[in-house]
């Protein structure tokens, strides 16, 4: 049993970073394909040509395609992603500082994502009632279609426009540095309140969908009458038999989602003005940022790519002791 | 809540007609001027052939055609019986709008006039409008007649013999309010009818923009362009989920294995930034949107065709056509394309309403198809500035947007549902 | 699970609603919040490229002189600043300069003639790439456009200098107005790192204020320095830039009271916040003019080397139609409510000593338009609604960077106005970097664009004939008699030459029409009226901040 794990864990682990090497490779091609110079912008117009061409050739784009590509992945591997254009300073360090929001972010949105949905499935499965189960249902749908710019706007334009009671956008309030130690912590909340509602609705929508037609489908399988003939409690039976089997193909959904999640939440960045990896990648998109793009994207692609490994990880996991708790 | 689908087209076509028998009849009496004048002058007459006349005509076909549509088809089958619910009824809807948009868009889209009268007006709000005697723009012109009639229909982005205004006071002097400002006009200049001044009122149904542009019409319009990107888009991912989902299920071997890493690849790329990337790389244009879009969607396209694919491979019948000599090709066709077409057309309509959100997620970021039509995303975009003034800009579009997108996700539930339950 | 789900949902939710309670207004006196769009990069002002990180670097740095805007006459006065005073050679071939001995930087060195000649050495370095570089005149270069130090700057004491300048040259106090760096902070840095450097972040500066913090993303405080020769009572305490990407939210805090001053406020605005009871707008117009750019030139013939007048722009009477066709009043009153004013030529109405008033604008006048293009050979003989001439439509594209609400309306009326006179064009917006390559390489036939005009006025950089030496000429407009003008401005000549030899450059130019100059947009300055001695000028509205005081 181990052996095999062992075998699917290298397996899948080569298989990502193949995806990984692609990836970058891909980056590396459609950046060099696309119109423009790019150093245009950082070599000043008021240079002579020689000097001008001395720079130009200082970012190394003047040479071979082959030999680019090699340095490019040598500087990789070994964590030189080279400078930002825009920010003079060293992409790592750019990368780094946002994706350490988005991280916490993403995470927090990702597990009130999980509860909730977990909660409000348990909650419509025990009542039990027709009604309440469409109406929630139609919600659900309703609020998965809804999106995220029209929400995110839409709560502003409630809660803080109409009724002050939260901040339009922002991480902290300005006075920040002076509060007290509750009182940091209060006003953290007080603004990633509404940028989380945002950027979650649309996943609880999902997840809880997810799960809800997962437990449908197993509930209506024959072996739970079988359970429930034996006399089995429900409680029993559903945690037991009913939950693994309903979340496990929840788990790819979830790991593709919280992939996306640490990507960055591009429009809910925007529209609360938050310091994220969707908006540092979009804007150095903009300003033709190179080594910046590469490096936000190479994230987001390596963050996804890991996320699915894990859960692969996870499911298989599941898989087995699933297979051994059947045939006991 | 149900209601019967030859019912609901019904009511559709009445309320239309209902509202637009005056285009209606212009549009009845073009046709014949126009052939009129493609019997006098065939050269003139072709070139007045434009994208908007073929479009206004078509609109004009197709509403005249409608009833009798419906009683052919009540008599051979009956499909038009069926009980329908909100979902679909929202989709007969949408493609009502999508192919009559001349006929229901009650201005241009980027009709702007008068701005101070005009710009960010509540819905249901009225402005009067005062028509001046105008110098004959085609008078030299042998088409005069067509030309006329078809600026009546085919409603022109500007018109110099209107002007807006809040108010009138027509004495000896005329004068008219913009605004609070008064200004006034030479008596002669305002045509008269049977002796009285021209003023008649207009009122923009769902209120006006920053621009003084009536949202209904660009409402109207914004549905044209999201469809088509999202039915473009499934389009271009379909030809390739399964182009390459068939060469890899039948070839097998390394193309299957490439073809396979290929498709991780894609999935797990952050394809939003991905398609950003490209459209800033390579310039926004409706072609680029579209493209980019169909590629970020082929995958699970071409997941489901390889799987089908591989098993059928096995099956017998598949084994006796390839040695009765059949082409490649007529396989497909002939006996995959079958099988597949239903799994297939669940994905595709997912796939839809994942385009019909892109569009809209990248019109609102600013790199949508361009300003020339509107779109949904891009009008809840101009209107965030504006979301304190005039809450409308945003909530229609957003509206239309939340109901195309549940629509079609109910819809494709539905199906799947379907689907899976005939397979058990 | 069924008796805590609910009771934790509690919790969570009263926790909620108590965060939001507990955040009151902790209103500091003193300060004054100044909402910008983005975060800044550095502090430095060699590589301060945003116009942000100009306000914000100036604030930090001072330069020799001050200069301020003279609003009768329309030009810089200068004053003292780092200099105590000065002494020009009755020849002007050098500048004696005394400096003051009570300026120190933040790290408690004292400022000295050595740290000015080595910000002039470092903004002109080519290697370092800062702002300025390219950009001094009337001092001795060294072929890479180096300032030679030794032969301008001699050294006479820690606090005296005197600088050389070359014979031909016409120097004046503006040649000399960068700021002034720390030598003993930055001399130690190799200068081809200084740009990715982490002194950039960690400023040693001299003026009023000095940066006390920087949260990343959110906001850059600064508070005044007690120990500047600037500092007086009464001074605002901390300046606070509050950094809100969002143009809405930032209007939404100005007028919740959130933010004390806002700039570049939109026209449609103003009425609203005009109404709150706390704050003051002002708009001033003449630093920024919107245009359209008809290419003189051919670009197919361009980008093969060859220079050949452009088949539509390339004719003056032409160009001189499509500005009478324009209805440039309309869009001014109608999109920007008058604020700001009609542009007849490139030289700003501020220079109120140089702005030529004689000059009639060519007012919207469709019949003469028509004329002229009529008299141009242009006609309308297949009755389409389009003039052809020689097999070949009037027809065009205009294309302008995306994102600017302004030029989407004044792109359907000129567009609008051109199919009244028989001319089809069509619009295509782009994105900002692209365009700005197709500008460069002169690729558009017509496009409509913005100049954000230098003081004081400068006409070669974008009117000179020689198109390798000036590559701001994107329209590519030759014309020997204002490279004369040009040429002259060059030379020793007194103030009111000066005057008269811009007024002719106008004439000129409104005869010539090489572009059709639209109009003057508006700067939109709202600021809590609690700040007193706050002067908005052309050179800016956050200049000069240690003069603020609070009303009280």
């Amino acid at each position: 049993m181990r052996k095999e794990f062992g075998k699917t864990f290298i397996k899948r682990f080569l298989s990502s970073l193949l995806t990984l090497y692609l990836l970058v490779s891909f980056l590396f091609i459609i950046i060099r394909l696309s119109p423009g110079d790019p150093t245009n912008k950082y070599v000043s117009s008021q240079l002579s040509p020689d000097l001008a061409k001395k720079i130009s050739a200082s970012f190394k784009l003047n040479e071979p395609v082959s030999d680019q590509y090699v340095a490019f992945l040598v500087n990789v591997i070994q964590g030189d992603w080279g400078t930002s254009y825009n920010y003079h300073q060293p992409v790592l360090r750019v990368v780094w500082q946002y994706f350490s929001f988005t991280f916490v972010f993403a995470l927090l949105s990702f597990i009130i994502q999980l509860i909730f949905s977990f909660y409000l499935t348990i909650f419509i499965v025990n009542k039990r009632n027709r009604l309440l189960d469409k109406i929630v249902s139609d919600m659900s749908l309703i609020v998965y279609s809804i999106p995220a710019f029209v929400l995110g706007v839409t709560l502003i334009y409630i809660f803080s426009v109409n009724i002050d009671l939260f901040p339009i956008s922002g991480l902290r309030s300005l006075d920040f540095e002076g509060m007290s130690f509750t009182s940091k912590i209060f006003d953290q909340i007080h603004h990633i309140i509404l940028p989380l509602i945002t950027l979650s609705a649309a996943g609880i929508a999902l997840f809880y969908r997810y799960l809800k037609d997962n437990i449908d489908v197993v509930l209506n399988q024959t072996y739970i009458l079988h359970l429930k003939a034996s006399g089995f409690r429900n409680k029993i039976i559903m945690t037991k038999h009913i939950l693994p089997n309903a979340v496990r193909p929840l788990i790819s959904v979830a790991g593709i989602e919280l992939g996306i999640l640490l990507g960055g939440a591009l429009i809910t960045e925007v529209i609360f003005g938050l310091p994220g990896m969707g908006r540092l990648t979009i804007d150095s998109i903009l300003a033709r940022d190179y080594p910046l793009v590469i490096g936000c994207v190479f994230t987001s692609g390596a963050v996804m790519i890991a996320t699915n490994f894990i859960a692969d990880l996870i499911k298989i996991k599941i898989d087995k002791r699933l297979t051994v708790e059947l045939m006991n | 809540m149900r209601i019967k689908l030859i019912y609901w087209i019904g009511f559709l076509w009445i309320f239309l007609i209902i509202f637009r028998i005056e285009a209606i009849i212009n549009y009845a009496l073009l046709l014949p001027a126009f052939f009129g004048l493609m019997f006098n002058n065939i050269n003139t007459a072709m070139s007045l052939v434009n994208f908007q006349f073929i479009d206004s005509i078509f609109s004009f076909i197709i509403i005249i055609l409608i009833p009798f549509i419906i009683v052919i088809s009540y008599k051979k089958k009956n499909f038009l019986n069926k009980q329908i619910r909100f979902s679909e009824a929202v989709i007969i809807l949408l493609l009502f709008v999508f192919i009559l948009t001349p006929l229901i868009a009650a201005s241009n889209p980027g009709f702007s006039k008068d701005l101070s009268v005009t710009k960010l007006l509540s819905p249901f709000s009225k402005v009067k409008i005062i028509h001046l005697k105008s110098t004959e723009k085609y008078k030299d012109s042998d088409s005069k007649y067509f030309l006329n009639l078809r600026d009546k229909i085919i409603k022109p982005s500007f018109d110099e013999s209107i002007i807006f205004a809040d108010s009138i006071n027509a004495g000896d002097k005329f004068f008219y309010y913009q605004k609070n400002v008064r200004k006034e006009l030479p008596p002669n200049s305002i045509k008269t009818v049977d002796g009285r001044e021209m003023i008649t009122d207009k009122i923009f149904l769902l209120g006006t923009d920053e621009f003084g542009r009536d949202i209904f019409s660009r409402l109207i319009y914004g549905t044209r362009i999201s469809l088509l990107v999202g039915l473009a888009s499934v389009i271009v991912a379909f030809l390739i989920g399964v182009l390459l989902g068939f060469i890899a299920g039948y070839t097998g071997g390394i193309i299957d294995v490439i073809l396979n890493r290929f498709t991780e690849l894609f999935l797990s790329f952050p394809s939003i930034y991905l398609i950003i990337l490209i459209l800033a790389l390579f310039g926004n244009s409706l072609f680029t949107v579209i493209f980019v879009l169909g590629i970020s969607g082929w995958m699970s396209l071409f997941k489901i065709v390889k799987s089908e694919v591989v098993s059928l491979k096995h099956k017998d019948f598949i084994a006796s056509a390839k040695l009765l000599g059949m082409k490649k090709r007529l396989l497909l066709f002939k006996e995959i394309l079958p099988c597949i077409i239903v799994p297939v057309t669940v994905n595709l309509i997912f796939l839809f309403s994942a385009v019909v959100l892109a569009e809209a997620a990248l019109s609102y970021l600013g790199l949508g198809t361009g300003t020339l039509y509107p779109s949904w995303g891009s009008m809840i975009n101009s209107g965030q500035d504006y979301i304190t003034k005039a809450w409308w800009m945003i909530v229609f579009p957003g509206i239309s947007l939340i109901a195309t997108l549940f629509a079609v996700n109910s819809y494709g539930r539905k199906l799947r549902f379907i689907n899976s339950s005939d397979n058990d | 699970m069924n008796l805590k789900t609910p009771f934790s949902f509690l919790i969570i939710i009263i926790f909620i609603f108590f965060s939001a309670c507990d955040s009151q207004n902790h209103k500091t006196e003193n300060r004054v919040v100044i909402g910008i769009s983005a975060d800044v990069q550095t502090f430095n002002p060699l590589f301060a490229f945003s116009v942000d990180e100009g306000v914000i670097t100036e604030l930090l740095y001072l330069s020799l002189f001050d200069f301020r805007w003279n609003n009768e006459k329309g030009e810089l006065d200068s004053y003292p600043m780092l200099a105590e005073r000065w002494e020009w050679a009755p020849d002007s071939s050098h500048l004696k300069i005394f400096l003051r001995k009570d300026a120190f930087w933040t790290d408690g060195e004292q400022i000295t003639s050595a740290d000015v000649v080595f910000s002039f050495d470092v903004f002109s370095d080519p290697v370092v790439q800062s702002r300025m570089y390219g950009n001094f005149r009337n001092l001795y270069f060294d072929n890479e456009n180096h300032i030679n130090i030794k032969k301008t700057f001699t050294i006479i004491s820690p606090y005296e200098l005197q600088v050389n300048f070359p014979p031909s040259s016409i120097p004046s106090l503006d040649d000399l107005s960068s700021p002034v760096l720390p030598q003993h902070y930055l001399e130690k840095i190799n200068r081809e790192e200084l740009a990715t450097s982490e002194s950039n972040l960690n400023p040693v500066s001299n003026g009023a204020y000095k940066l006390t913090g920087w949260d990343k993303n959110q906001a850059i405080t600064l508070s005044a320095d007690t120990n500047s020769f600037l500092f007086k009572d009464g001074m605002i305490a901390q300046l606070v830039f509050k950094i809100i990407p969002d143009y809405t939210s930032r209007i939404l805090q100005l007028k919740k009271g959130e933010l004390d001053m806002l700039e570049l406020v939109k026209v449609e605005d103003v009425d609203e916040i005009k109404q709150v009871e706390d704050l003051r707008v002002t708009a001033l117009s003449g630093r920024e003019y919107d245009y359209i750019g008809w290419n003189n030139i051919d670009p197919v013939a361009y980008g093969k080397g060859k220079i050949i007048p452009n088949e539509l722009f390339g004719n003056s009477r032409i160009r001189k139609a499509l500005t009478f066709a324009v209805n440039r009043k309309e869009i001014l009153e109608e999109y920007l409510q008058n604020y700001g004013q009609l542009a007849v030529t490139s030289v700003s109405p501020i220079f109120k000593s140089a702005y030529n008033n004689d000059i009639k604008p060519y007012d919207f006048n469709v019949d003469k338009a028509k004329d002229i293009l009529t008299s141009e050979g242009w006609k309308d003989n297949n009755h389409d609604g389009v003039l052809e001439k020689d097999g070949n439509d009037f027809r065009f594209t205009l294309y302008y960077p995306a994102g600017n609400p302004l030029r989407d309306f004044a792109s359907t009326v000129i567009r609008n106005n051109l199919k009244a006179v028989g001319i089809e064009m069509d619009v295509q917006t782009m994105e900002l970097n692209t365009f700005i390559d197709n500008l460069v390489d002169k690729k558009m036939d017509a496009w409509m664009a913005a100049w954000y005009i230098p003081i004081p006025v400068d006409l070669k950089n974008y009117w000179y004939s020689d198109l390798e030496a000036t590559p701001r000429n994107f329209v590519s407009y030759q014309n020997k008699e204002v490279d004369k003008i040009i040429e002259r401005l060059e030379t020793k000549i007194s103030g009111e030459k000066r005057n008269e030899l811009i007024k002719k450059f106008q004439a000129i130019i409104h005869e010539d029409e090489p572009v059709t100059f639209l109009y003057w947009t508006p700067d939109i300055c709202a600021y809590n009226k609690k700040i007193k001695n706050i002067n908005i000028t052309p050179l800016g509205a956050i200049m000069h901040c240690w003069e603020w005081t609070f009303n009280q």
